[in-house]
């Protein structure tokens, strides 16, 4: 094991990453309620991202750096700490920084004049370090400590405001269903303990690493003298799976996602983007070695179901913040699907480009929240400044936001020209191509994906149209003039710097062909599958085609205002708009009977067990009064001053309940001289 | 004289103390009471920090370190040989975090214990009193020395929970009582039964050296604890009879389901300084007793049983927190969520993997602070308003924000966030109960799938109450009248809570703190019990 003797430049630099925001943790926690600025997390954020773009300079394509110092010893085996920085991880830092700095300086104007502002700060500079150390953990026990800090942080963020209950109860909800996919990773990582007696990443999971190693003849998973049955080897692979499924929010456990929004909008641009959710895409990657085929055609499967099923739900919810939580949640399952048919690096890709324009779309939907709630409190309304129902024409009012978010949308549609396009399709055609080399069936995947990039288009076109297209709807209800102004430039800038990067230049210099990409370069490819021509020049048109056509009719019925009145009102509707009535089941299916099962375990507690010892003592006071009267009216009758004595102990063991204390000392010695006295009598030889 | 010794003692001098200062000086007796425990927790840490960390000891003599061993009694018993009791104490790497922890939660005790009132002098005693005992149980090695400070323990409790406890104290007082001595008193037996069969190998004479009993050449050919002689008692193998019975004794304490119900009751009508006491040491005593006399002593039981054992930590785990869901009374909740959290350590026992034995002595501690350290922030509650009735109260994080922050961090820390102690304690005994199938065979992996599931529910339970209690916009029952007594922490009660946030904190940082000091033992007490099969 290394120690850090001498620091070289990227480690120095990881270092400055992963503690700026810690520290600014601790100045906020030390100052309290008297620092309301944001300057020292934006500093800490901003020196974040400028270390790391150091470490990704020296680390991108370079070799790969494993530093390490000893943690503690358990038994023979040694646990270290320290940071594993490759490709994959320095671009995850570059990420995590870049989306967290522009979130930040926005945040100083959105959260402005909030009473809790220094909670804020505090909390988000923990998220970020929490992120930061999951990225660059070099053991599973280190990114398991970062997945679970993320989580708390997350809690912390979305239940920001605490005396909303909504708010409570959705950070409860975030919570606890996390912890599900964190008991999926701590049971992955006792398989692989078990099985390898390490928690290092390197030696477990890198280019000779000891999963590669491991033999696996079908019936066994055998890896030099630890063995166990090949089942187990697919137990890890979903347990970890699990894990990724909580945090990333898929089918079923993706619940929590659109409940979270209950945070403050520039939190949900975090959590959205390049924390949190992209932790169990991150992870997957990471620990990718270990995925068997049933594994690997679990997680394609679930990341398509949930990448429609969300897909569905976006296209009818009324909430601006909603519609974009399911969004996030569709196009996580597009990245699952890259992991479950062995493109990493698409997968990463994805992940990177969507965290730019989600983040942005979030922001955007943010200023125009704002603007909304601004107007409601300025005119003393009873709306909700969430809902999409109220907007409208905004284009006129805040024409750089509606921009923006126009770029952004079009890179969640994967038009050409920005960045979801490239990585969109790079997943389109990977699936199609993937798909060749598995039975029928499997074709469903890629079309339920290409399914889903057309609901994507309409989804996304019916938000933009209906709050930037039309006219006010607010206006309509009364006479009063409302006039809805531009996000400020603290707002804006951030926005910018996003909207840039959500477009091809930053990923390739041809806009059309993924392949291109340095980002894809920069990971291995899968040698297995054969570029099928066809599919690289069908699929792109038959996604753009689809998307135009969608958005056309979203056009004609959102901005046109000829939408198919009552067309659309009946089941299917309801069952998209109630989120596929998951909540309601979950809610009487699951954690209702479970809170009944615990009251009635209480109640076994009180009844069954008390009651069996009450029994027990009620029939040893039962043989004491049967005693006492054997005593005085047979032994006392024959031997008097026996009885007497008799008649002593029968009065101590009746009155046991009424809590005379020296009555208890006295006959609980009394119990010790004649256990004693017996046991002499049996034991002694 | 041992440093072990004066430990022990000095808390019974200072109670002798107090016994002599005439009521009149009334304030000084607290100030007697933190001045001993001050001492006692500097004594303490010297101990741990003086620790040699390359000695075992367990069934070793020479691995033990600050040894003192006097004669104590020595009987002529005509022909049934000398009765030889030694006063004999030392510590290895099993009892040193005991001391560390129980001088640390004695020291908040005391603070916890400053708005009691009545008969403050007969409380402080006790309380001294029952420090020395607890003190005493960790370090004996002398089996009738551990029972004399075992059976000293449970006077002062008994006496401290009826007469200074709640509405139902005299109940909870019996109950506590009953369980615990129905425990002990067959303990005696087995005690008498060990004494007979094993003898000191230099001396010859019947003797209750714990370590003498940890090796089967010092027994007695035909006697009813002989290894080879498989000797029977109403039919039952002599040697699985009394490793039942000195476990049950032991899992009363821990305790186990279904011998827990001692324990709610206990901990919701004792006074606060007495459910620190109770959650924070009594309950490792258990744990403690379960590795140095069970298992050590009966370790070819040990192995057997080891399924069964596994089998009860699982669903002491589950069947506990499930129950603390189903809780309305905060202190109850936590006292349940003790149950729960205990189960980790049986489970890890029962692996006899390192991972797993370790795990469980981690948890012993961290649970040992964190339980004293909830609480105490239920007492700070019920101090102010003596209610402590979840739905009685909502919204307090705006009006108690810093109390508010500790009872976060108390949560999060319990419901093992990484960062703090519960979490390393919870995810090596859970790893290691995993092992075990791989390395001994012992136990099932679903078991550790099980006990995973514990730490789902607990966080279940904690973010509940949390969001029942301490968010939303306040609403009392006492209406405003509350929200004037209730006042955030005051200066005392964060010097109780700060010093055991840092310890949690610290311990769950660098886990080296206490693995270091229990590697050595650990493994050869794994080796003492597993050598058997060999």
């Amino acid at each position: 094991m290394e120690q850090l003797g001498q620091l070289s430049t990227p480690i120095l630099a990881a270092l400055v990453v992963l503690f700026a925001p810690l520290v600014s943790f601790f100045i906020y926690a030390a100052a309290g309620k008297q620092l309301r600025t944001g300057i020292p997390a934006i500093a800490a954020i901003a020196i974040s991202l400028t270390a790391s773009i150091v470490v990704f300079c020296h680390v991108w394509n370079g070799e790969q750096i494993h530093q390490q110092i000893s943690w503690f010893q358990i038994g023979e085996h040694a646990f270290g700490a320290g940071m594993l920085l490759n490709n994959l991880s320095a671009i995850m830092l570059l990420l995590v920084s870049a989306i967290a700095l522009p979130v930040h300086i926005y945040s100083t104007i959105y959260m402005k004049g909030d009473s809790g502002i220094h909670r804020y700060w505090l909390y988000l500079s923990l998220f970020c370090f929490a992120m930061l150390g999951l990225v660059m953990a070099d053991s599973l026990l280190l990114m398991y400590i970062g997945w679970e800090l993320v989580g708390f942080a997350s809690y912390l963020l979305i239940g920001f405001w605490f005396t909303k209950s909504a708010a409570i109860k959705a950070n409860k909800k975030a919570f606890l269903i996390n912890r599900i996919g964190d008991l999926g990773f701590l049971v992955g990582i006792a398989v692989i303990y078990t099985q390898f007696q390490t928690f290092d990443l390197l030696a477990l999971f890198g280019e000779h690493g000891m999963v590669r190693e491991a033999l696996n003849d079908g019936i066994e998973w055998r890896y030099g003298e630890h063995g166990m049955p090949v089942i187990w080897l697919s137990i890890a692979g979903g347990a970890f799976f699990l894990g990724a499924m909580a945090k990333s929010a898929q089918f079923p456990f993706h619940i929590w996602l659109p409940d979270a929004m209950e945070g403050p909008t520039s939190v949900s641009s975090l959590i959205h983007a390049a924390t949190m959710v992209a932790a169990g895409v991150f992870m997957l990657v990471r620990i990718s070695p270990l995925f068997d085929d049933h594994v690997l055609l679990l997680i394609g499967t679930i990341g398509a179901f949930t990448a429609l099923m969300a897909a569905t739900i976006a296209l009818t919810q009324q909430d601006i913040k909603k519609i974009l939580a399911f969004s996030t949640i569709s196009q996580l399952g597009f990245m699952m699907v890259a992991i479950g048919i062995g493109q990493y690096g698409v997968a990463i890709f994805h992940l990177v480009t969507h965290a730019f324009f989600k983040c942005l779309l979030f922001l955007s939907a943010g200023a125009v929240i704002h603007e909304m709630q601004h107007l409601k409190e300025k005119n003393n309304l009873a709306i909700d400044p969430q809902d999409i129902r109220n907007m409208g024409g905004l284009r006129k009012y805040m024409p750089h936001t509606f921009r923006l978010t126009l770029v952004a949308a079009l890179a969640l549609a994967g038009l050409p020209l920005t960045a979801g396009y490239l990585s969109k399709d790079a997943i389109l055609i990977f699936a199609f191509e993937w798909s060749e080399w598995q039975s029928a069936w499997w074709k469903l995947i890629p079309i339920s994906l290409l399914i889903t990039s057309a609901l994507t288009a309409f989804y996304i076109a019916r938000l933009v149209f209906k709050v930037f297209y039309g006219k006010l709807r607010l206006q309509r209800n009364d006479s009063q003039k409302y006039h809805p102004h531009e996000a400020s430039r603290g707002m804006l800038i951030p926005m910018l710097f996003l909207g840039l990067c959500s477009l091809f230049p930053l990923f390739s210099y041809n806009p059309l062909i993924f392949e291109d990409s340095w980002l894809i370069k920069g990971f291995e490819l899968p040698e297995t599958l054969e570029r099928v021509n066809i599919y690289h020049t069908v699929i792109p048109a038959a996604v753009n085609g689809l998307a135009i056509v969608m958005i056309f009719i979203a056009w004609k019925w959102y901005a046109k205002g000829k939408y198919p009145q009552g067309s659309f009102q009946g089941a299917l509707y309801q069952f998209s708009f109630h989120q596929w009535y998951l909540n309601l089941f979950y809610e009487s299916g699951l954690v209702k009977p479970l809170l009944g099962f615990s009251k009635m375990l209480y109640a076994i507690d009180r009844v069954v067990v008390d009651g069996l010892v009450e029994k027990v003592t009620g029939l040893a006071r039962l043989f004491a009064y049967a005693s006492h009267w054997f005593d005085r009216s047979v032994v006392d009758a024959v031997v008097n001053g026996m009885g007497k004595t008799a008649f002593v102990i029968g009065g101590l063991m009746r009155g046991s309940r009424k809590g005379k204390i020296q009555y208890y000392i006295f006959s609980m010695f009394l119990v010790l001289l004649i256990v004693l006295f017996v046991g002499l009598k049996v034991f002694s030889p | 004289m041992s440093l072990l010794s004066v430990l022990i003692f000095l808390p019974l001098c200072a109670a002798l103390l107090v016994l002599l200062v005439p009521t009149a000086y009334k304030t000084v007796y607290k100030y007697i009471a933190i001045g001993v425990s001050m001492i006692q927790l500097l004594l303490a840490v010297y101990l741990y920090t003086a620790f040699d960390t390359e000695l075992a000891g367990v069934s070793a003599m020479d691995g033990y370190q600050f040894v003192e061993k006097l004669p104590w009694i020595r009987l002529n018993l005509g022909n049934l040989g000398t009765l030889e009791v030694d006063y004999f104490v030392g510590a290895d790497g099993f009892s040193i975090l005991f001391l560390l922890l129980t001088a640390l939660v004695m020291l908040v005790a005391v603070l916890a214990s400053w708005k009691i009132d009545k008969q403050l002098k007969g409380f402080l005693s006790l309380l001294l009193l029952l420090n020395t005992a607890i003190m005493g149980v960790f370090v004996a090695l002398d089996f009738f020395l551990f029972y004399v400070f075992y059976e000293v323990m449970l006077l002062p409790l008994y006496f401290l929970i009826g007469i200074w406890g709640g509405v139902r104290r005299e109940y909870a007082a019996i109950k506590f009582f009953l369980y615990t001595l129905f425990g002990s008193v067959f303990m005696l037996l087995v005690m008498v039964g060990l004494y007979f069969s094993v003898t000191d190998p230099i001396t010859g004479n019947h003797t209750f050296n714990i370590l003498h009993m940890m090796d089967s050449k010092n027994y007695v050919e035909g006697s009813v604890f002989s290894w080879i002689g498989n000797g029977q008692l109403f039919g039952i193998s002599a040697r699985l009879l009394g490793f039942i019975i000195l476990f049950i004794a032991f899992a009363i304490k821990v305790p186990i389901v279904p011998l827990h119900t001692w324990l709610p009751d206990a901990h919701v009508e004792a006074p606060t300084p007495i459910s620190i006491i109770l959650a924070g040491i009594l309950l490792k005593v258990g744990g403690y007793g379960i590795i140095r006399i069970c298992y050590s002593i009966f370790p070819d039981i040990a192995l057997n049983v080891a399924w069964w054992i596994g089998l009860i930590g699982v669903v002491s785990i589950i069947y506990g927190a499930l129950n603390a869901l189903a809780q309305q009374d905060l202190k109850r909740l936590v006292a349940y969520s003790s149950v729960s959290h205990m189960g980790f350590v049986l489970l890890g026992l029962a692996s006899l993997t390192p991972e797993g034995i370790s795990g469980a002595m981690f948890q012993m501690v961290s649970h040992g602070f964190l339980s004293a350290m909830l609480f105490f922030l239920v007492g700070v509650l019920y101090d102010r308003v003596h209610d402590r009735m979840i739905y009685n109260f909502r919204g307090l994080a705006s009006i108690m924000p810093t109390y508010t922050v500790f009872v976060a961090v108390a949560f999060f820390a319990s419901l093992g966030l990484p960062g703090f102690s519960a979490f390393i304690a919870e995810a090596f005994t859970i790893i290691g109960a995993f092992n075990a199938e791989s390395v001994n065979g012992l136990i099932p992996r679903w078991m550790a799938i099980g006990g995973a599931v514990g730490i789902l529910l607990s966080a279940a339970y904690f973010l509940w109450t949390l969001q029942r209690m301490f968010f939303g916009h306040t609403r009392l029952k006492g209406g405003s009248q509350w929200e004037v007594l209730l006042t955030d922490v005051n200066r005392r009660e964060k010097l109780a809570l700060v010093p055991m946030v840092l310890l949690a904190l610290l311990f769950g940082i660098m886990p080296a703190l206490v693995f270091d000091k229990i590697n050595a033992s650990v493994l050869s007490f794994i080796e003492l019990v597993s050598r058997v099969n060999h």
